[in-house]
């Protein structure tokens, strides 16, 4: 053979080597990041006897949905449609408003940049500091464990999320297309419904799917602004914790519950994952 | 055919167009001024009263509150807490993204899902995920313990959310599980992003791997990274739902967090005048903290 | 059809100044080209004009009615975009009647208005299509098409065949030519680009830094150019501009290099310059005004001078011979085998009727031919 060619089949062994290397990396890293999260659906499909064995059961015998039926039976899925109704009212109202905001801010460059850092400052304010505040006014509103009130409340904290990424999607249509729309006939208001919400429509997409999971998933608001009447699934997992037989099970089921529709969301939402949780930083 | 001379159009819509601008801001606008401004400026007016448990004391007592922030050693406690736990989570999230990132960014057969399934971490609630992790690190039940006690050959019962020794290993690991994928999604669009005509002339010009890597790609992705390690640090600053799961800011208050000392001297308490002394002293660092992180990305590009 | 009055029209775009005082006055059905390098504000005169920026001073009078304060849509005018500004999820039926039915024109109207244009411009074949099916080309045709498919009463075209290939320009060139002699609308329309100004325009106005150069039919600024800019924008190759003095020849004048070279200048032309002698001057030659000497004698007007080609660049259809005059590389218009390679020594004819006098100073023309050809 000759030395050039014995010199590719070095290197193509190298290369291959190296891909299975990378691939047994992979694999394991994937195992490591997802065995909790198979951890958990694998308790929720527990019965309570594999639950409870020491050593622990690293598989059930049979998936059962018991856990699951208890959930309904008790009155705790309730809360997860709570966390439905609520995540998805406050999305709807935040992408309406914020996307029109946006739309302002973008072509008109309303408030200039001050507007647009203060807008994005309210982003980075940790709850715990405003919470206290905004509980009382919702006490003295009586807005305390009211549907309204947390619709409301996740509303203006998504809304800068909203208006931030919205602000981006926007700016990347090219601007012929709305200037021509004005001279051939359309109001602005027109304008903003015939040819900026069908432009932006992958980017309105992408921002309501995270708009919805960062709603869903929120738990130090609940915490303080629910009762009994509208608790969500976040507070109601933290009932059970105390570390007592079917508790766990509940535990996990409602985790399950929780954590479902956002992986729906992430098969869904691949092509954005990036630029959504970057906050626009990196147009994946 | 007749030429449409123009309409005019209703005064109303007239109206409308013009001051368009402002009208779609408003709704928006005033949300968040009263979510948002109407918080802090209470939060500040509160703060210098006495009001609390007992007694509503609306009377102007200065800087009485922040008096008793300076002595008040568990907030300074809490505050290092989470220094703590930022200062060794953001590092290993950081570097870990980054060997992850490099692991993935040639091509590999299956990456797109292999890059799904790893992103679910982070899109899980994080009380879920502290309910998950609290769930592992059961000291009769939990796999981690099996794990370690088929590692070291003798069972093992660690009481990981109890034990003061164990605590913040739980908590570390924990976090660092659920956010090291968001930064390695972060780093890996964007080395993705960097100009492959620039890696290959260096490769051409004969540097190694790791030149290239130091030399080209890491200032490429720098501005991003920065921005990434912002958000990240935001988010350990306030950190509540892991520690929240885990450990309640136990065992006494050895894991407590800003957030956590903050919503027990609220919620539990009722100290209202001193919570919103605390509430002002977080808005305050996390400005200075922010303008001088911004200043010093500025400074360095 | 309209007619458009522009008067001491200003815009700044914060500090800086885009458009800086234009008077315009367009009658009805003229084909009107605003042109000049980028910068000089077209662009943002036509802006103006369509109601998609706000000028700082000044009025807009279409039809006798100040359009100031109206927005766009109600000045019944009409747009083409430079990007084509096509959406991209409806198809070319429904991009052209946009517009109409952004009026709420009835549908069998609509239908009807559409087909017409879709016929004017040949692209009925292409009414189902999407945008990103067409080619650069079928895409600026279906732009007209909406433009014309609402009759409005004046007509914008925002550099419409910047993003198209030479070969399809030229097409495309004679394609609006064509349109605007069938519909005979008031057509302004923005270039950088002077052979379009030269083969579509009634009215050529050349900008400069937010003010107007000159403006006038065409041949008019080819021949009769009122600054040195003028006279270097339009034409091509551009005319060659050398330094020169003024000197007394005999009974006349002619123009002396650096050098030692020469050429006199016709006696009716020596007239108006007499007070000038001695005087430092900028001689303006086009390259298709000098050409090979047929023969020793100079002709009325036609100069000779000996020179030696430095460079030659063949087209196929002329070639190009390049020259040292007055420290100058001049460049010279000729036949196919007027020369053959560097070096050789020729005999060039001047046409000393149609070059022209430029004051260094102040850059203006101080004398050119007069006649149009």
């Amino acid at each position: 053979m000759s030395a050039a060619a014995k010199a590719r089949r070095q290197l193509s062994r190298r290369r291959a080597w190296r891909l299975a290397l990378r691939y047994v990396a992979a694999v394991t890293l994937t195992v490591m990041f997802l065995f909790p999260i198979y951890w958990l659906f694998s308790i929720s499909m527990k019965t309570p006897e594999e639950i409870f064995a020491s050593p622990p059961v690293w598989y059930p015998a049979s998936i059962q949905f018991d856990n699951f039926r208890a959930l309904f039976r008790g009155g705790d899925a309730v809360t997860v449609w709570n966390s439905l109704f609520i995540a998805s009212v406050s999305t709807a109202l935040a992408m309406f408003l914020g996307t029109l905001c946006a739309y302002s801010l973008s072509r008109f460059k309303t408030g200039g940049d001050n507007l647009a850092i203060w807008i994005i400052s309210q982003r980075m304010i940790p709850p715990i500091v405003i919470v206290f505040p905004l509980f009382l006014l919702y006490v003295w509103l009586g807005w305390v464990d009211t549907y309204h009130g947390m619709i409301l409340l996740y509303t203006a904290f998504n809304l800068p999320y909203v208006i931030w990424m919205m602000r981006g999607y926007i700016n990347d249509i090219p601007i012929e297309l709305e200037e021509s729309a004005l001279v051939d006939g359309c109001t602005r208001w027109q304008v903003l419904v015939k040819v900026v919400f069908p432009m932006a429509r992958t980017g309105l997409f992408a921002t309501a799917v995270f708009t919805f999971v960062f709603a869903w998933n929120d738990f130090i608001f609940a915490l303080v602004m629910t009762r009994s009447e509208v608790t969500t699934y976040p507070v109601q997992v933290t009932h059970y914790f105390g570390g007592q037989s079917n508790f766990w099970a509940k535990i996990a089921a409602m985790s399950v519950l929780g954590a479902a529709p956002v992986f729906v969301a992430v098969a869904f939402l691949q092509r954005y994952l990036v630029r959504g949780i970057s906050m626009g930083a990196v147009k994946g | 055919m007749s030429i449409l001379a123009s309409d005019g159009g209703s005064r109303l819509s007239r109206f409308s167009d013009r001051n368009f601008k402002y009208l779609v801001v408003a709704p928006a606008i005033l949300i968040l001024l009263l979510f948002g401004i109407f918080p802090l400026i209470y939060t500040l007016l509160v703060s210098f009263q006495n009001i609390n448990m007992m007694e509503t004391d609306t009377s102007f007592s200065g800087l009485l509150q922040y008096r008793l922030l300076f002595s008040d050693a568990r907030l300074w406690q809490s505050l290092g807490h989470t220094l703590l736990i930022a200062a060794i989570a953001l590092p290993i999230e950081l570097i870990a993204g980054l060997l992850m990132a490099i692991l993935f960014l040639e091509r590999l057969p299956g990456r797109q899902l292999f890059v799904s399934l790893l992103v679910l971490p982070t899109m899980i609630a994080p009380i879920v995920a502290g309910a998950t992790w609290r769930l592992l690190f059961d000291n009769r039940f939990g796999p981690i313990n099996q794990v370690l006690g088929w590692i070291t050959g003798e069972p093992q019962a660690i009481l990981w959310t109890i034990k003061p020794d164990y605590v913040y290993p739980a908590i570390l690991i924990a976090e660092v599980w659920q956010w090291t994928p968001f930064m390695f999604l972060i780093l890996l669009a964007a080395m993705s992003n960097v100009d492959s005509s620039l890696t290959e002339a260096a490769e051409i010009d004969g540097a190694s791997p790791l030149r290239i890597f130091r030399r080209i790609v890491l200032p490429a992705i720098w501005p991003v990274m920065t921005i990434a390690l912002l958000i990240r640090g935001l988010d350990l600053f306030r950190l509540f739902d892991v520690v929240w799961a885990l450990t309640q800011g136990g065992p006494g208050t050895m894991t407590e967090t800003i957030s956590i000392y903050a919503y027990i001297q609220g919620f539990r308490q009722f100290e209202t005048s001193y919570t919103a002394a605390i509430a002002f002293l977080v808005i305050i660092m996390l400005t200075v903290s922010v303008m001088f992180a911004l200043k010093r990305m500025e400074f360095v590009r | 059809m309209a007619r458009l009055k522009i008067t001491g029209l200003k815009k700044s775009y914060g500090d800086i100044p885009a458009v800086r005082g234009v008077d315009l006055d367009i009658p009805e059905g003229e084909f009107t080209v605003l042109v000049g390098p980028s910068g000089c504000g077209k662009s943002t005169l036509l802006r103006t004009i369509a109601g998609l920026e706000e000028a700082d001073e000044g009025t807009i009078e279409i039809d006798g009615e100040v359009v100031n304060a109206m927005r766009p849509r109600d000045r019944n005018i009409a747009m083409v975009f430079q990007n084509y500004a096509l959406y991209p999820f409806m198809n070319v039926f429904e991009n052209i009647a946009f517009g109409l039915r952004a009026r709420k024109t009835p549908d069998a109207q609509v239908t009807k208005q559409v087909r017409q244009a879709a016929e004017m411009l040949d692209i009925v074949a292409l009414l189902d299509r999407l945008p990103r099916e067409l080619s650069g080309g079928q895409r600026q045709r279906v732009a007209i098409g909406r433009a014309i498919v609402r009759e409005a009463r004046l007509y914008l075209f925002d550099e419409p065949l910047s993003n198209l290939d030479a070969q399809l320009r030229d097409e495309m060139r004679g394609e609006i030519k064509r349109l605007h002699q069938e519909i005979g609308k008031t057509m302004i329309y923005v270039t950088h680009d002077q052979i379009e100004a030269m083969t579509l325009a009634d009215r050529i106005v050349l900008l400069k830094d937010g003010l107007i150069e000159q403006q006038g039919a065409p041949l008019e600024l080819f021949d009769r150019p009122a600054t040195r800019f003028v006279a270097g924008f339009l034409g091509s190759p551009s005319m060659n501009f050398i330094p020169a003095t003024l000197q007394k020849d005999g009974d006349g004048l002619a123009v002396a290099f650096e050098g030692g070279a020469s050429l006199a200048l016709p006696p009716a032309r020596a007239g108006a310059l007499a007070g000038r002698v001695g005087q430092q001057i900028v001689f303006g030659v086009r390259p298709e005004h000098i050409s090979k000497s047929v023969g020793a004698a100079a002709r009325d007007g036609h100069v000779p001078l000996d020179v030696t080609i430095d460079l030659v660049q063949l087209t196929g259809s002329r070639t190009y011979g390049t020259f040292r005059l007055g420290g100058v590389e001049t460049v010279a218009e000729l036949d196919v085998h007027d020369v053959e390679q560097r070096g050789e020594r020729l005999t060039l004819l001047f046409d000393m009727n149609r070059a022209i006098i430029i004051d260094p100073e102040t850059d203006l023309v101080i004398s050119h031919s007069g006649a149009v050809t």
